[in-house]
């Protein structure tokens, strides 16, 4: 039976006191340290599933609360990336610090393992966010000189930590991607390679994610990567990716970014509705999982929630 | 505005709260103390941080924005049109109350005006005046009103122009209009364009662009075409790596060259910052460097800016002299 699934994508706005908190035991700087208490860690990511829960996200994240970027936070774990200067994260009044690769990467310890057990233990239907391609892209290679041999190592550290991610309990892993969307045609054929490895051995679901603009210049060869769900942004390019979905033949399923994850302004449900069904029918009622097309970290907290209720709401009317 | 002496310091604008001042905001906020309490303990402030400035050795300065809680939401308080929701991310733990366009945008409340005056009032120093860019208030806010990005930046351009001119009828004689937002989107920078055209129309006065992070390659050379005198950039951030993207074509403006780290608590030495203003000297004459820190200070404590700054002064007065040497 098919089915229309309401998730979201990876961050959530962190519940203001907790904010707070943060900027208390770390501070504002690039040498900020860090000692979380777990137990107010775990308050913090349980507010923000019950705000999914209410709002009738049935696939959730943990929200990534202690991410301070998509880079940073897996890059200052593992062995061999430093951190530089601040830099725009694509078009989005948001900055990041530039990892800068010194020294082969390895893993000496896992990385978000720690941080997903907490939110397991408070729901189970929940997606871990790694990266792989724009980890390795927006990164200032030192070391490699070599993008593939990049890709690829970490592709190896994404893997090892995948399998102890599903030793816990993980059942649902999305590769992050927006860099996918700039990339060469030499890159697909390296990331495809890489998806492999990320994979092997690892029982899991496996979504590739991408968002910010349109697919165009992945499609055909992003529908060869052994992968079971494809996110494209069908709110920054809607049309194109429309068309993508009528000219390709799917093998795969599909989630699609349907409301904005990046404006306070409030999608009509009716449109969202039309949206998801011509998508919904685009994919021959295959099941298809739909959401915010970003992260939620770029609305304020108050409308984070008001946004997947227009989600929600939308989908709740078609089934 | 040339007869200034040569390798002119600045600030790019705020400058450390103290801490008293903090305590005080809080306070205010619950209630507990006056508005006329408020504003002198504000003025007390402005005093304070000015003589911080001027014992640094700073040559033109600025209020270090004592008033001002950030960069966006300030204006937008002051502005017809505008909501806040809430407080989004910019990096890391830094995050700021990030306004909502939701009516048409119109001038309800004068933005730095009795600011300056005040300021007059209590330096001989020549003061520079930062106000946020109309195209940067707009990309930083959520836009429910506007059709396009485009209109609400020509109306929020005609509300900053109407201060800029109430500015320079004031006295004030170098305005910053500071436009981040600028190299995110290189493809509207003719919107850009436009609006600091908007901006600058019939106004009397030095105007300097600031724009800080970003990918400067994007927006280079079509800067030069923007109407302003000169232009503020940071280079420290990056370890002066940018200073290439500038050599291919002849930069025609004034450079505001950014020689201070403002985000590493680092205090650069006498030495390494003599070191950094020379690399300017690659971009244009010295007779066309202003020197400042990169950004704003007020994410630093008031210790390590006002070290920063007495540091970058003293560099700037070295190399000054060697230069007349």
């Amino acid at each position: 039976m098919s089915r229309i699934i309401p998730t979201v994508l990876g961050s959530y706005p962190r519940p203001p006191w907790f904010r707070e908190y943060l900027r208390k035991v770390e501070g504002l700087q690039k040498e900020g340290g860090r000692v979380i208490d777990e137990a107010t860690y775990a308050k913090a990511v349980g507010e923000v599933i019950r705000e999914q829960r209410d709002a009738g996200i049935k696939l959730f994240t943990d929200g990534q609360l202690l991410w301070h970027d998509l880079l940073c936070h897996l890059a200052t774990k593992i062995d061999g990336f430093e951190m530089n200067g601040l830099i725009r994260y694509f078009d989005n009044n948001l900055y990041y610090r530039i990892p800068r690769v010194k020294a082969k990467l390895e893993r000496r310890r896992s990385i978000v393992v720690d941080e997903f057990r907490v939110a397991y233990s408070i729901e189970h239907e929940m997606k871990t966010v790694l990266t792989c391609f724009t980890l390795a892209s927006l990164s200032e290679d030192e070391f490699y000189h070599d993008k593939s041999e990049l890709v690829m190592d970490i592709a190896h550290i994404m893997n090892q930590e995948a399998k102890e991610l599903v030793r816990n309990g993980a059942k649902y892993i999305q590769i992050d991607e927006p860099s996918l969307l700039y990339a060469e045609k030499e890159d697909m054929n390296v990331m495809k390679d890489a998806i492999e490895v990320i994979r092997r051995g690892v029982d899991a679901k496996f979504f590739l994610v991408t968002y910010f603009r349109d697919a165009e210049r992945i499609f055909p060869e992003v529908l060869d990567f052994n992968v079971d769900v494809i996110g494209l942004d069908f709110v920054e390019g809607y049309e194109k990716n429309f068309e993508l979905l009528r000219e390709y033949d799917m093998d795969k399923e599909v989630q699609a970014g349907v409301v904005d994850g990046r404006t306070t302004k409030m999608e009509d449900k009716e449109q969202v509705k039309q949206k998801i069904r011509a998508i919904h029918d685009a994919v021959n009622g295959e099941t298809l999982y739909v959401s915010p097309n970003t992260g939620l970290e770029f609305l304020p907290y108050i409308k984070a929630s008001e946004k997947l209720k227009v989600l929600c709401n939308s989908v709740g009317d078609i089934q | 505005m040339n007869n200034r002496k040569l390798l002119p310091t600045t600030v790019v604008g705020s400058y450390p709260k103290p801490n008293w001042l903090r305590r005080l905001i809080r306070e205010y906020e619950k209630g507990e103390i006056s508005n006329k309490i408020m504003r002198r303990a504000y003025d007390d402030a402005v005093k304070a941080v000015v003589k911080e400035q001027e014992l640094a050795g700073v040559d033109i300065l600025w209020d270090g924005e004592m008033r001002r809680d950030e960069m966006i939401s300030y204006f937008a308080r002051r502005i017809e049109g505008f909501t806040i929701y809430g407080e989004v991310r910019v990096w890391g733990n830094n995050y700021y109350p990030k306004p909502a366009i939701i009516d048409e945008l119109r001038y309800r409340d004068e933005l730095a005006v009795s600011d300056y005056k005040f300021l007059r009032r209590i330096t001989d120093h020549e003061i520079k005046i930062p106000i946020t860019g109309p195209y940067t208030l707009v990309d930083w806010s959520f836009n429910e009103y506007y059709r396009t990005r485009e209109e609400a930046v020509y109306a929020l351009a005609e509300v900053i122009n109407q201060e800029l001119r109430r500015l320079a009828d004031a006295g004030a004689s170098y305005i910053q209009i500071d436009d981040p937002a600028i190299p995110t989107h290189p493809e509207e920078i003719e919107v850009a364009k436009n609006s600091i055209e908007i901006v600058t129309r019939e106004v009397d006065a030095y105007i300097g662009i600031h724009i800080c992070y970003g990918d400067y390659s994007k927006i280079y050379p079509e800067i030069l075409e923007f109407n302003v005198d000169q232009i503020d950039l940071e280079f420290a951030n990056r370890n002066f790596k940018d200073i290439g993207i500038f050599k291919d074509y002849e930069f025609t403006k004034d450079l505001g060259f950014g020689c201070v780290d403002v985000h590493t608590r680092r205090i650069e030495s006498v030495e390494e910052i003599k070191d950094n203003i020379r690399k300017a000297f690659s971009i244009v004459k010295p007779e066309r460097v202003y020197v400042d820190p990169d950004c704003g200070l007020k994410l630093l404590s008031s210790e390590v800016a006002f070290k920063k700054l007495r540091n970058m002064c003293q560099a700037a007065r070295e190399i000054r002299e060697e230069l007349k040497g």
